[in-house]
């Protein structure tokens, strides 16, 4: 080898080509490295260091709801105001399979993941044929259709007084009890059990040759088309994902409150969920539990003070957006930048996933 | 003869409304050489390239890709059988580095087959392996993980290149790829494009004709939407309609 190919092959090394070098990183990188170790510390701490477990629960739930908010936002540049279309339809079908039905837990949030894929993949496949502005406006249309339904459909849904007596059975599988989920704490371990295997999961969509071509879409769309890929596909396949996630969120809602009030399909709804990930920090998932953390924390605080809370929210909502663009995980990592010298994970998952945080361009 | 021709238009025409951008072009791209497209400023190159890659449809004629018609197929389905292209303006994903946006080029190829949820791109070594060897070939092995917006405006045109060349193409299709380059980078893009059309098929469009002079088999002169003369460059140098075509857009 000549001096020249020599020097070429040494600049070429940190790129990663030795077999012992690909195996620490992705020991580091992998679904269980980068931030996993430190979110399931949090899991065992979040119940003690807050109120109650039940309030620990309900960040959990809306955690998972804001991930699958955050792959189609902060991966796809997808925003989407129709989550809550997923996270009502969960919330309804999981209670209805176990009310009418008599199902168990697991065929009954089983039929949630389903009918969440199901429903987001179709609301996708529509949507996606338009970009930008009127992307927004179809899932936003496809939201207030599902509102009116659910609305309409009180026998099933209870309408505007929502579905009560939501049972919540205990874990159980092929007619085996494995542990009886109706103390908070119990039902506490469960839900932090379900996010951290999203989580992983998430993590690995994030570093397939989906989650690297999602980040190609947002990127630049034009060029992933040029490269070969058939954008709408990918992006369907985002929201069916999403809708999966979404939707197993709300039916876990349903059985924390054991009741599905109407606002879980309400536009609402939909704008929370993305208010937390935007919080949060898009293209973040950690950023992801610290923005429903933070919402559902505030929003708890601030409503036993004064009942027009939600003022405050917008206006805490205003100055994220303004001053902290990578929402509070971007500046959680602009204050280690400043004080500590690295960035722990710095990209969550994909190989260059910690690009600025995305715009919402489609 | 016919086998040796990987790209072909019959009466190719894309109008827009009663203006014919393109008027029954009659296109043969002979496997393995240069085919470069010039002509004055609104000759229909673009348009001409636009009906090739799939980004508009034609309104009339065909065109036939390794013999197959593929006159209405969409612009992702034409990588799939073998034909990659850059752009004029540079369209990289700028947040990413060089590395990544060759190996989602290099997985582009796979079209549908990326979505693949479970499994980690590492997985599949061949298209690293790939963007590897066309980032050495560019000379950008040292940038492997500098993101692309980062690069030079040169380096940038190289990668545009190399994007399309990830998509193991049998044609390239390649629109302008000196546009915004400096003089000092020229060369270097000349070399490469040459180099190509010894293991490729590549159709180009061009403003500068040094590089089209240099590195051109067969040109193509467009004016009007149609073609005005075909040859080899020194031919087309010499044709005094293709001098009459060029003074004209100055007079």
């Amino acid at each position: 080898m000549d001096a020249n190919g020599q020097a070429r092959a040494a600049r070429h090394a940190p790129g990663g080509s030795g077999q012992g070098r690909d195996l620490f990183a992705s020991l580091r990188s992998g679904p269980f490295g980068g931030p996993t170790p430190a979110v399931a510390v949090l899991l065992v701490l979040m119940p003690f260091a807050l109120p109650s477990s039940t309030m620990a629960t309900e960040i959990l739930i809306f955690a998972t709801a804001t991930l699958a908010c955050n792959l189609l936002l902060g991966y796809g540049g997808l925003l989407s105001f129709g989550q809550a279309i997923f996270f009502g339809s969960g919330a309804y079908l999981s209670s209805l399979t176990m009310m009418r039905l008599g199902a168990g837990l697991l065929p009954a949030l089983l039929v949630a993941v389903v009918a969440g894929a199901v429903s987001a993949a179709l609301v996708g496949a529509l949507s996606v044929r338009r970009t930008g502005i009127y992307f927004v406006m179809m899932t936003l249309a496809f939201n207030q259709t599902a509102y009116f339904i659910a609305y309409t459909l009180s026998d099933w849904t209870g309408g505007d007084n929502g579905l009560l007596d939501v049972p919540r059975p205990p874990l159980a599988l092929f007619g085996v009890t494995l542990a009886d989920l109706s103390s908070a704490t119990a039902y506490y371990v469960f839900t932090a059990v379900i996010f951290l295997l999203i989580f992983i999961a998430v993590r690995r969509v994030i570093a397939s040759p989906f989650g690297s071509t999602l980040i190609a879409v947002r990127e630049n769309e034009a060029r992933a088309l040029a490269l070969g890929y058939d954008t709408r596909n990918f992006k369907i396949a985002a929201f069916a994902v999403s809708g999966a996630m979404t939707s197993l969120s709300g039916a876990l809602y349903a059985m924390l409150l054991n009741f599905a009030p109407l606002e879980n399909i309400q536009l609402s709804m939909s704008e929370n969920i993305v208010i937390m990930t935007v919080i949060g920090g898009t293209g973040s998932l950690l950023g992801s539990l610290l923005g429903a953390g933070a919402w559902v924390i505030v929003s708890d605080m601030l409503a036993e003070i004064w009942p027009r809370w939600l003022i405050l929210t917008g206006g805490a909502l205003i100055l994220i957006v303004l001053f902290l663009r990578g929402g509070l995980w971007g500046g959680v990592e602009s204050l280690m930048r400043r004080f500590g010298g690295g960035v722990p994970y710095a990209a969550d998952g994909a190989s260059d996933a910690a690009g600025p945080p995305a715009q919402p361009v489609e | 003869m016919r086998d040796s021709h990987i790209l072909t238009t019959e009466n190719l025409s894309l109008s827009y409304g009663s203006f014919r951008a393109v008027d029954k072009v009659n296109l043969r791209v002979r496997s393995r050489t240069v085919h470069s497209v010039i002509g004055p400023n609104g000759a229909g190159k673009t348009s001409l390239f636009h009906c090739l890659t799939g980004g508009r449809r034609p309104t009339g004629g065909r065109i036939l890709f390794k013999g197959e018609e593929i006159t209405n197929s969409s612009a992702h389905a034409r990588v799939g059988s073998g034909m990659a292209r850059s752009f004029q303006v540079t369209s990289l994903f700028q947040n990413l580095t060089v590395r990544e946006n060759l190996r989602l080029a290099a997985q582009g190829r796979d079209g549908n087959g990326a979505l693949v949820f479970w499994r980690s791109v590492n997985a599949r070594k061949e298209h690293a392996a790939l963007a590897d060897g066309i980032m050495e070939r560019l000379g950008l092995d040292g940038k492997a993980g500098v993101a692309a917006g980062d690069l030079s405006h040169g380096q940038q045109r190289l990668l545009e290149v190399g994007m399309a060349l990830c998509g193991k193409p049998e044609l390239l299709l390649l629109d302008e790829p000196t546009a915004g380059m400096g003089v000092n980078d020229i060369p270097m893009m000349t070399e490469l494009i040459a180099g190509l059309g010894k293991e490729y098929s590549v159709m180009l469009i061009e403003h500068n004709m040094g590089i089209v002079m240099a590195v051109s088999d067969t040109i193509t002169v467009m004016s009007r939407g149609g073609v005005l003369v075909e040859g080899k460059p020194e031919a087309v140098r010499a044709d005094p309609r293709v001098r009459e075509a060029y003074l004209g857009e100055v007079a």
